[in-house]
């Protein structure tokens, strides 16, 4: 264990000291604008008495470090982004040139063989959203009978939700594998006919074109669905109980005051649910890339493919075209989404 | 809505009334059978994947070959986390500084941001609170290219202290947006007053904000450790061999040891250990924390 230690302290010794010239000089002539500031305020405070009483009446000027880290590493970086998906950087070339070249990407884009299958596996990723709404409140309404071990299984389920999308790709690949995966073990003790059905082609999951998606959706529920339930259940448990009881002695059967009483009280909770996971399905990249590899096309998601064409093909100027084709889509996603939200809340 | 209780049991609210009492009938017990049968199909969906895994991992590689994976090991071995461990060790590490500094870094960045947010009024306030609740639905493919040039005119490409950069900026908004909601419990009479007794807006940061709401930071600080530890697309294309990050590592073994199943299952339960850890003991609280995040953002 000991030379491990040695070996990483030795590399980030060399990671921080010696290779990063350019970072360490604008690092220094930061300190070194401080440090001749604190001289002058202590040795000659006329010289920067303008700057210190500016700094005095708006303190708020210290925000301006992460706003700008925000406008530059996110908004200049878009503006840059969409200016290299026009600009004349050549396919293959890794040196950067920034010259206007047309909008032959976009053109090369909407006619790849590529782009409707990415799109069409992109837009399949949000019906997770509604499988894990659904799953979730059954599960929260299950929780909410009143069972002993309720505690139990609402922590039991929320485990998935904990894990990284890497660790669920792996467990799943092995899940999905064929013969000798977990999952068609399982079927196979159940009394499924696993080999007769390899045969016939079903029940191959991730490794068949068809059921690709299936496969990687299902895996998606089984991590989120959990937490859906349990932010789900703490809504439900947020309805006051003397209007349920009320229903109750005017005689209302349970699932009735499911249906007309809890239920709408849901919309808050279904709201944030579906804004996280739209977030979460946006960002499936590492998910799908460790479940099934980048090279498989019938999983690739619009970043995939943009992945796959910028490092492994090098044509960055097209693949800022595919990034900026995908941002367009979250905008039209996400901002009646949040426009929704909004408006219930008004 | 109020998340802050995550707790099994109704609300208070509404207590007073005295419950209906209803007499159980048969049908009730048989629908509770047919629950509980529902409940265990549900445990069998969740749990499989772990007991798969778990079960794997400490079989040896002639174990993994000759028994079906949901057997439990014929001689129980650590063999497959050694060679796992040999392969991660390194990369946890790097993980391990890239996620604490990057965790801190974004917590700070957005403590900041989220203080002068909520408590102060100044100009483009609105603005820039749109601007950085947009930033938390940033798809990061749009800022890859750009991203990878900035890093490299910084002479930060394969380093550590790169990935610590970028962690920082990107978990800012989310940080924000989440430590906006603590922030906004603290009274405006308790800033009025400190005002009065003459603190500037940075010594009250520093003295009133900060010590009342610990445990807000330090439930955001896990949360965004737990995010940056699982993160994979940065330290793919900003991270080289030097400094490789565990989720890498792992998807690598998943490469290179394509066939020895117990090493794939050791390490990913190596990974995944440290966030279940953390999930079961403060699963409550990170949660109302990002759910009270999503609430404001929407």
């Amino acid at each position: 264990m000991l030379p491990v230690f040695q070996d990483f302290a030795d590399n980030l010794y060399a990671m921080t000291f010696e290779d990063q010239g350019r970072f360490w000089m604008i690092c220094g002539i930061i300190l070194a604008v401080i440090l001749v500031y604190q001289l002058l305020l202590r040795f000659a405070p006329k010289a920067v008495a303008p700057v210190h009483q500016f700094l005095k009446k708006h303190p708020l000027i210290w925000t301006c470090i992460p706003a700008a880290l925000l406008i530059y590493f996110v908004y200049v970086s878009l503006g840059w982004n969409l200016w290299v998906s026009v600009s004349n950087w050549g396919a293959g070339e890794l040196k950067a040139s920034y010259g206007f070249g047309g909008f032959g990407n976009y053109a090369k884009m909407f006619t790849s063989s590529n782009f409707w299958p990415a799109l069409k596996n992109t837009l399949l990723l949000f019906s997770l959203i509604p499988l894990c709404l659904l799953l979730g409140l059954f599960l929260a309404l299950l929780m909410d009978q009143g069972l002993r071990g309720t505690a139990v299984f609402r922590s039991l389920i929320l485990l998935p939700f904990a894990l990284s999308f890497v660790v669920t790709g792996t467990v799943w690949a092995y899940m999905y594998r064929p013969t000798g995966g977990v999952l068609n073990s399982f079927l196979g003790m159940l009394g499924v006919d696993v080999s007769f059905a390899i045969k016939s082609g079903s029940l191959m999951w991730a490794s068949s074109n068809r059921t690709i998606m299936l496969s990687i959706i299902i895996a998606m529920v089984w991590q989120f669905s959990g937490y859906v339930a349990v932010i789900f259940l703490a809504a439900i448990k947020n309805v006051p109980t003397n209007i349920i009881n009320a229903a109750k002695l005017d005689g209302a059967y349970m699932p009735r005051i499911y249906w007309k009483m809890i239920i709408p009280e849901l919309k808050g909770a279904t709201g944030s649910c579906i804004t996280i996971l739209a977030m979460y399905a946006l960002r499936s990249f590492d998910f799908i890339v460790s479940l099934v590899g980048y090279t498989t096309s019938s999983a690739w998601t619009l970043p995939i493919w943009m992945y796959n064409e910028a490092f492994q093909s090098n044509n960055f100027a097209y693949s800022a075209a595919i990034s900026c084709f995908l941002l367009a889509l979250v905008l039209v996603l996400i901002l009646p989404l949040t426009y929704w939200t909004n408006r219930r809340k008004a | 809505m109020n998340y802050s209780n995550l707790d099994i049991e109704r609300s208070k609210e509404g207590q007073q009334a005295q419950t209906v009492k209803v007499r159980p009938r048969w049908h009730m017990t048989v629908l509770h059978i047919l629950y509980y049968l529902i409940m265990a199909a549900f445990l069998i969906f969740y749990l499989l994947p772990f007991w798969g895994t778990v079960m794997t991992s400490f079989k040896t590689n002639s174990d993994v070959m000759t028994s079906t994976p949901i057997s439990p090991p014929v001689a129980w071995t650590l063999e497959g986390y050694i060679s796992a461990m040999e392969e991660l060790g390194m990369p946890l590490m790097t993980s391990l500084v890239v996620t604490i500094f990057g965790a801190a870094g974004s917590v700070f960045l957005g403590s900041v941001c989220a203080y002068s947010l909520s408590k102060w009024k100044f100009k483009l306030n609105n603005l820039f609170f749109v601007a950085l609740v947009a930033a938390t639905y940033l798809p990061f493919q749009a800022i890859l290219i750009p991203l990878l040039q900035t890093i490299n005119a910084l002479d930060l490409y394969d380093n550590v202290w790169g990935l610590v950069l970028v962690h920082a900026v990107f978990g800012m908004p989310m940080c924000t947006v989440m430590m906006r909601g603590y922030y906004a419990d603290i009274p405006d009479a308790l800033i009025r007053q400190a005002m009065i007794d003459g603190n500037g807006v940075w010594q009250i940061y520093r003295k009133i904000v900060l010590p009342n709401t610990m445990i807000a930071t330090i439930t955001t600080f896990v949360f965004q450790c737990t995010s940056i530890w699982n993160e994979m697309l940065f330290a793919l294309v900003l991270g080289g061999y030097d400094s490789k990050p565990a989720t890498i590592a792992l998807n690598e073994l998943a490469g290179t040891m394509a066939a020895e199943f117990n090493v794939q299952m050791a390490g990913s339960l190596i990974l995944a250990l440290p966030v279940l850890i953390l999930y079961i003991f403060m699963g409550k609280y990170l949660i109302s924390g990002q759910m009270s995040g999503a609430v404001t953002a929407s």
